[in-house]
């Protein structure tokens, strides 16, 4: 694998636009051709670089679920903000509340019952973490108060949620738990090919998912569902090349699974870091997903060796179901059957700031990304047309 | 293929001040340079000199001036360097 030398290699806007030629010449004339990028990552890359405007028109790209924030339902926010709010009994004797922590974008995430930044207005204790490893840091700091990680992500997160449990019970750290939220990204791609209401002709897999899964689990698409994937890197130029790829895929009646992201991604992923997954958890019977509904074995819980860690067993946890308000069309984004556009709250009711589905939040959700970088072109467009 | 209009506008102004995000949540992942080893532990800057300490046990040893890729404070590659 090879680093990255220069960023701006991987931007140059005259490459660029020759991979844009070679990928409209391999066009079938009256065909339309829609790919899902499965990744948040990509999204951002698609909105922020203008990547689109380098396809033919007849090349749509269609915004998968791979955006950890967005997939989370309300009522999980409502479980952590039941965990901080309570009084639980103190290492060290008497009661106090739980330090909750968690990722920075979910601090705003809303759910039935506020986001977590209201309930820290309400006298919560809730801190942000860039890694489990610093909420690790702040149990050790606090040895008189339970300390909770609202653990978050698919397989590029989890690994360090694994490392950071294996690193509490080897130092034996008991005031240290998790509340765990990590979901796998094969369920939901299955899920995906199984909706009645997409038609899609190929996948641009996530990079740095596949960092460590490997591009193996992916041949199921190729071979049961006959659609090519393609990992990808996050560079505009990564991702022009891996629709080339699939574009010289279709043009020769190709589905395979094949890695553009060479320079990062293991075809086998990385072995050790699959072992400590395989290790520290075991998967959930059933997981609810924001707008895709309960997926079977799309999630991860601490395995019985690791109970002890398991914040939902340490704790009282209500299990709140809430439905997404009515307003609110994330499930039909995430789907990638409506665009971020075509919310009917999209840039009014719901903005960055004041966030009513999850694809606002993220700036790795369909929706904030657009409302970064897009949507006052398609005000400009409107009125040109 | 035409030029989209909006290629001719100014790029819209920050919605937030989180525009670019919460890099975990994001499924992000950076180069690092290790730049000092301590235990199972790397101190690590990137190409603007930031510094972090990153958890190297998912990509075994590591020496001084290896790149790392990294999400969450964990490595989770080794990166070999583009000559």
């Amino acid at each position: 694998m090879t680093a990255l030398r220069f960023a701006d290699e991987y931007r140059n806007p005259d490459l660029a636009q020759a991979v844009g030629t070679k990928i409209a010449e391999l066009c079938e004339p009256g065909r339309d051709y829609k790919f899902m990028e499965v990744c948040g990552g990509h999204t951002h890359t698609i909105y922020r670089y203008g990547v689109q405007d380098h396809l033919p028109d007849n090349v749509e790209l269609v915004h998968g679920p791979g955006c950890p924030v967005c997939v989370i339902p309300m009522g999980r926010v409502d479980d952590g903000i039941a965990l901080a709010e309570q009084e639980v009994e103190s290492p060290n004797g008497g009661t106090s509340k739980v330090i909750l922590t968690c990722f920075g974008d979910m601090m705003r995430v809303p759910g039935g019952n506020g986001s977590f930044l209201d309930a820290n207005a309400r006298g919560a204790d809730i801190r942000m973490v860039y890694s489990p490893l610093d909420a690790l840091r702040i149990a050790r700091q606090n040895p008189d108060r339970q300390v909770v990680f609202y653990a978050i992500g698919f397989e590029t997160t989890a690994p360090s949620t694994a490392l950071t449990v294996l690193r509490a019970k080897a130092e034996g750290i008991r005031n240290f738990s998790v509340f765990c939220n990590h979901v796998t990204i094969i369920p939901a791609i299955k899920a995906i090919l199984d909706s009645p209401d997409l038609r899609l002709d190929a996948f641009i897999g996530p990079g740095h998912v596949s960092t460590v899964i490997g591009c193996r689990p992916y041949d199921f698409i190729a071979r049961q569902h006959r659609k090519p994937l393609v990992c990808s890197g996050f560079e505009p130029l990564d991702m022009l090349q891996s629709i080339y790829m699939i574009m010289q895929q279709l043009s020769e009646g190709r589905s395979e699974v094949e890695n553009q992201y060479g320079r990062v991604v293991p075809w086998d992923g990385n072995p050790t870091a699959l072992k400590v997954l395989s290790d520290v958890f075991s998967l959930r019977p059933y997981f609810e997903w924001r707008g895709l509904g309960s997926i079977a074995s799309s999630a991860l819980q601490l395995s019985e060796r690791y109970a002890d860690f398991d914040a939902e067993r340490r704790f009282s946890v209500p299990g709140v179901r809430v439905a997404d308000p009515k307003a609110c069309q994330c499930g039909e984004v995430l789907k990638g059957v409506l665009r971020p556009w075509e919310c009917k709250v999209f840039g009014t009711a719901c903005t960055p700031e004041t966030p009513i589905g999850t694809c606002m939040v993220s700036s790795e959700g369909a929706c904030a990304a657009y409302y970064n970088y897009g949507r006052y072109a398609k005000q400009r467009i409107h009125l040109e047309v | 293929m035409t030029t989209p209009v909006w290629l001719h506008l100014e790029r819209p102004t920050a919605a937030c001040e989180v525009r670019e995000g919460c890099i975990t949540c994001g499924d992000v992942a950076v180069e690092l340079v290790v730049v000092h080893i301590d235990g199972v532990d790397a101190h690590c800057r990137d190409d603007e000199g930031r510094a972090e300490i990153v958890a190297t046990e998912l990509v075994g040893q590591v020496e001084v001036g290896d790149h790392l890729l990294v999400h969450a404070g964990v490595a989770l590659e080794r990166l070999e360097v583009a000559s």
